[in-house]
């Protein structure tokens, strides 16, 4: 597992340190649907600080990752969107619609705890 | 010259100009040199090395005819050292190795020009009066056979117009980047990003929307949420002459891209004829949070940070003091 | 156009795509793009170099530094011996795919380039061409 996984309370925290092929990718989004369940999480923080490129698979992939969350009962941030990676997203045509996202860990997290229950 | 990191002035400018190897192989190919060429060049090489002062000296007293290459021959520095680069230029045209070293002496000698303020049209001339000089000793040297002493100066000459062919080129962009850099100022101007309280900012926007623009401006908002960790964005377009489903569609990627980053945008100024007009164009603005005026949208952003304003005459007086 | 230097990058695994866009993003620095266009072609290149992996198994990227009429960009070349697209038109509209992607793939590549050109047979393969120019 190349992404490590934190558990922060009722949190988990996925934090990607650098650039992740497809499979790794997809290994990720398993894990988490994995964890949300057992481990009863409440929301998931995705922290993509270290990503210089969010292409249509990498973006279709954190999607899936915050479907399968709420389906299991956790709400999904994504936090730390780049400027240039933001601007190349909306070139390319991408959006996180319906998924929430902040700035940094910090602020994700508030987020999520401010998420009434 | 002046070092910056482990490259020189010269290196740097040659990179902005993609003058690399393959750039400079080609220059040469352009001019036409030739391995022939070159076997003539090695010909004259001696000649040439044996009168480096006379030249150098051919090229700046016809320099010093002119007035208009007073501020470089009034400036000791500049002159001794365009002087000792001319030597170099002379010694080094005779060499037959024109490759990336031979080019940074030139563009080296470009910089000096520029910075001296010497016209181009006056290079030109005293170059050409160098090269009548070199000329001159050649044909000399060729009394017996004058077609072959014509040959070895255009040889010669080859390399003196691939020389041109820098310098000009260093000058031109030089002026283009001064173009470049004023425009760019220009544009910063034109869209600011105004923090008005902490965690939100301001954009307006006003005049036309080109894709260039708005990516611009996309841009520099992006960098300024991160740089101030902004969560709400007012967006006023009040001073957006027209709003077609081009511009709609730049200022819905705007939007977007600032949510991405986790801030919320919120627009105001959209009047009700070009609110009118969007909906007739069929775009869609479901994605964007509208409200009508500045005044409201501020008011909006504010509660959505959790601040309430409050006038001071009507403040509670347990804050008043 | 005259090409400056290029490099291959061949795809044979959807590993290589994270190497192919890397070397592209360090080639874009080396030739002076701002870091947002470094994103802009790393992206691009990212977008082409799966198709080849989702589409035709194996390719090949080159990426090239170019000159035309004294302006210099960044090329990239994706091209595979594939099955091919039947229909280039349908494949550049936004939102079709059949590969199971969302569709940005090659109509969202060409938003992110200067120029881009597609030439396509069935059963012979796909040539995507993208440029960038230095502003």
């Amino acid at each position: 597992m190349s992404v490590p996984i934190l558990k922060q309370g009722e949190i988990l925290i996925a934090s990607i340190q650098s650039a992740l092929s497809d499979r790794e990718l997809v290994e990720l989004r398993d894990e988490l649907a994995d964890r949300v369940g057992r481990l009863r999480s409440r929301g998931v923080v995705i922290d993509v600080t270290a990503l210089d490129v969010l292409d249509s698979f990498a973006t279709r992939t954190i999607r899936g990752i915050a479907y399968t969350a709420k389906l299991r009962g956790a709400k999904t941030v994504v936090v730390g969107i780049q400027p240039e990676v933001a601007f190349a997203m909306v070139q390319l045509g991408l959006s996180l619609d319906g998924i929430a996202t902040a700035l940094d860990l910090e602020e994700g997290m508030l987020l999520l705890q401010r998420w009434p229950k | 010259m002046a070092q910056l990191g482990d490259q020189t002035q010269a290196q740097l400018l040659m990179r902005d100009m993609g003058l690399t190897s393959q750039n400079i192989e080609r220059r040469r190919q352009i001019v036409g040199l030739e391995p022939q060429d070159l076997a003539r060049i090695a010909a004259v090489k001696d000649l040439v090395l044996g009168h480096v002062e006379e030249l150098t000296a051919v090229f700046f007293d016809y320099l010093a005819s002119l007035d208009e290459s007073r501020p470089l021959l009034n400036d000791r520095v500049l002159r001794e050292r365009a002087r000792q680069f001319k030597r170099e230029h002379l010694a080094a045209m005779v060499q037959s190795d024109y490759g990336p070293s031979y080019v940074e002496q030139r563009v080296e000698l470009a910089i000096l020009y520029g910075k001296a303020g010497l016209e181009l049209r006056v290079f030109l001339a005293a170059f050409h009066h160098l090269l009548k000089a070199i000329g001159a000793l050649v044909l000399k040297q060729f009394e017996q056979s004058p077609l072959g002493g014509f040959d070895h100066f255009i040889s010669l000459k080859k390399v003196a117009f691939f020389d041109i062919g820098i310098i000009v080129d260093v000058i031109v962009f030089d002026r283009e980047r001064v173009i470049r850099q004023q425009q760019d100022a220009i544009r910063e101007l034109s869209t600011p990003v105004l923090q008005i309280r902490e965690r939100l900012l301001l954009l307006p926007i006003i005049g036309v929307i080109d894709t260039h623009r708005a990516r611009l401006i996309t841009e520099s908002l992006l960098k300024a949420i991160r740089a101030n960790r902004a969560k709400v964005v007012v967006m006023d377009i009040t001073g957006v002459a027209t709003i077609d489903s081009k511009v709609a569609n730049h200022l819905i990627q705007t939007v977007t891209a600032a949510k991405l980053m986790g801030a919320a945008v919120i627009v105001t100024g959209l009047s009700a004829d070009v609110a009118q007009s969007l909906v007739a164009l069929g775009i869609d603005l479901e994605k964007l949070n509208t409200v009508g005026d500045l005044q409201g949208g501020m008011e909006e952003a504010e509660g959505m940070l959790g601040y309430s304003v409050v006038s001071a005459g009507t403040a509670p007086a347990a804050i008043q003091t | 156009m005259v090409v400056l230097s290029d490099i291959t990058i061949s795809i044979e695994r959807e590993h290589d795509i994270v190497a192919a866009r890397q070397k592209g993003r360090e080639l874009a620095a080396r030739m002076g793009f701002s870091g947002t266009d470094q994103t802009l072609l790393a992206t691009a290149i990212s977008e082409v170099a799966r198709n080849i992996v989702s589409y035709a198994g194996r390719g090949t990227v080159v990426l090239s530094s170019v000159e035309e009429q004294g302006r210099r960009g960044l090329m990239i070349i994706a091209e595979d011996h594939g099955p091919g697209i039947a229909d280039v038109g349908l494949a550049m509209r936004d939102g079709y795919s059949t590969g199971g992607s969302l569709g940005a793939g090659l109509p969202g590549a060409k938003r992110l380039v200067d120029d881009f050109e597609l030439s396509s047979t069935v059963g012979t393969g796909t040539t995507v061409t993208l440029k960038k120019w230095l502003r």
